[in-house]
């Protein structure tokens, strides 16, 4: 098992690291949306001089971006293979059966792959420059709204702080967990399939009563200290939008109307 | 099924729910490969025991909220269907496993609609949608890969419902 690094935050000081990261969420859905909508050589050029401005910007150097494109490689690979061998239209240069490479299958795989780079180095741009606490609560202001139509975003927001309080300690009792049945003579990953499944149950089940006997605890902790659902608390973490937020913000919806015009 | 609503949670629910979101997280770590092409791992479980202790409803909003930041905190890029893809599999968990006796068949269902359903149309649909990604082309690879995942998971999910030690935190609650 590799070692567990939970989120990939890189700290920093840059204009990127800055922003509010309710801004940073906007922004990277936006830009998402942008890149479904590009559709011509113009229109990616835009979309990459807005996105590289902005890794410029984070000053994280490039190679964490590419390690955030592997876990999608096999996908990238597959498609644009896919799109290379069936596309059709345009110029033959060489065919075989119902198997050809055709002009307009080369430029559409070009397109499929500049796509996938820019939407997997937005998440990653996202990811290495704001901290998974505070991606937690930018979620959760943008889900505020919801709050209208009595959705229960305060339990889910308190649950979601549970939960990533609770990721490193529960991952250190797996591998504790692990060690003491490997102790007993367990062997994870060898032997076949029946074997392999047979061998997690023992992991699995110390784990979730584990588990369940720290939420127990926890609850009764926070009712000790005064914690009913529905009653309306305050906030200590309060996010505070600045200027560069909405400078930034207001380059990505210029960059989006540009992009509008120069698509076909 | 007691109720589809948003019931109030105790505080111990709402504690659970937590800390399951947590394993949520966790567990996609925690992947083995029975053979050499395929990784499979143990996020479901997580999942099905939201379902059994909470029923459909929470367990889909906290599944949907551990899929939208789970997505964001490890960097992969985020779609919205995944996230429906992530309600929809509680909510079935729930609708057949939330406050009624565990039965084989009833995992059995509860795991084949979401193996067909879920992992195999949606979830292709959605990297089809996103990446143009040719949805015949994907489909059988990621057929086969549920052939074999969709046994393995009703055999653990059966064994971990049926578990005393389960069953008596279920009693807790």
């Amino acid at each position: 098992m590799d070692k567990f690094i939970f989120g990939r935050f890189i700290p920093g000081e840059s204009w990127v690291h800055k922003m509010d990261p309710r801004a940073k969420l906007l922004i990277s859905f936006f830009f998402i949306l942008l890149v479904f909508f590009a559709n011509n050589v113009m229109s990616y050029v835009l979309v990459f001089a807005v996105l590289i401005s902005s890794i410029l910007l984070s000053g994280v150097s490039l190679g964490f971006f590419i390690k955030g494109i592997r876990p999608l490689l096999w996908l990238m690979v597959f498609t644009v293979i896919i799109q290379i061998l069936f596309g059709a239209g345009g110029h033959v240069y060489w065919s075989w059966g119902w198997i050809s490479i055709t002009q307009q299958g080369v430029i559409s795989a070009v397109y499929i792959l500049l796509r996938f780079l820019a939407i997997i180095m937005m998440s990653t741009l996202l990811t290495l420059t704001t901290q998974p606490l505070q991606i937690a609560d930018g979620v959760e202001e943008l889900l505020k709204p919801l709050k209208k139509i009595h959705f229960p975003v305060e339990t889910l927001a308190l649950m979601l702080s549970l939960a990533l309080r609770f990721v490193p300690t529960l991952m250190d009792e797996a591998t504790k967990i692990m060690d003491a049945q490997r102790a007993r003579g367990v062997d994870f990953g060898s032997g076949g399939v029946k074997q392999q499944v047979k061998t997690v149950v023992p992991l699995l089940i110390p784990l979730f009563v584990s588990a369940f006997n720290r939420a127990s605890d926890i609850a009764i902790a926070m009712e000790a200290r005064g914690y009913k659902d529905g009653l309306n608390r305050t906030k200590y973490r309060e996010l505070r939008w600045r200027k560069q937020d909405s400078i930034s913000g207001l380059i990505y919806v210029v960059a989006g109307v540009v992009l509008l015009f120069i698509r076909n | 099924m007691k109720t589809l609503g948003f019931y109030r949670l105790s505080t111990l629910r709402t504690a659970i729910l937590g800390v399951l979101m947590a394993l949520q997280l966790i567990l996609g770590r925690f992947s083995f490969s029975p053979t050499t092409f395929f990784r499979f791992s143990f996020t479901f479980i997580a999942t099905v025991l939201m379902a059994v202790w909470v029923g459909p409803i929470w367990a889909s909003v906290a599944s949907a909220l551990t899929d939208i930041v789970g997505t964001l905190i490890m960097g992969s890029p985020y779609f919205v269907g995944f996230t429906i893809s992530a309600i929809l599999g509680a909510f079935i968990y729930g609708v057949f496993l939330y406050d009624q006796r565990v039965s084989l068949v009833k995992v059995i269902i509860a795991q084949v609609l979401i193996s067909v359903i879920v992992n195999l149309v949606l979830n292709t649909l959605w990297l089809t949608l996103m990446y143009k990604t040719p949805f015949w082309a994907l489909l059988p690879a990621r057929g086969l890969k549920e052939l074999v995942s969709a046994p393995i998971q009703i055999f653990i999910i059966y064994i971990i419902l049926k578990n005393t030690t389960i069953r008596t935190l279920g009693r807790r609650l």
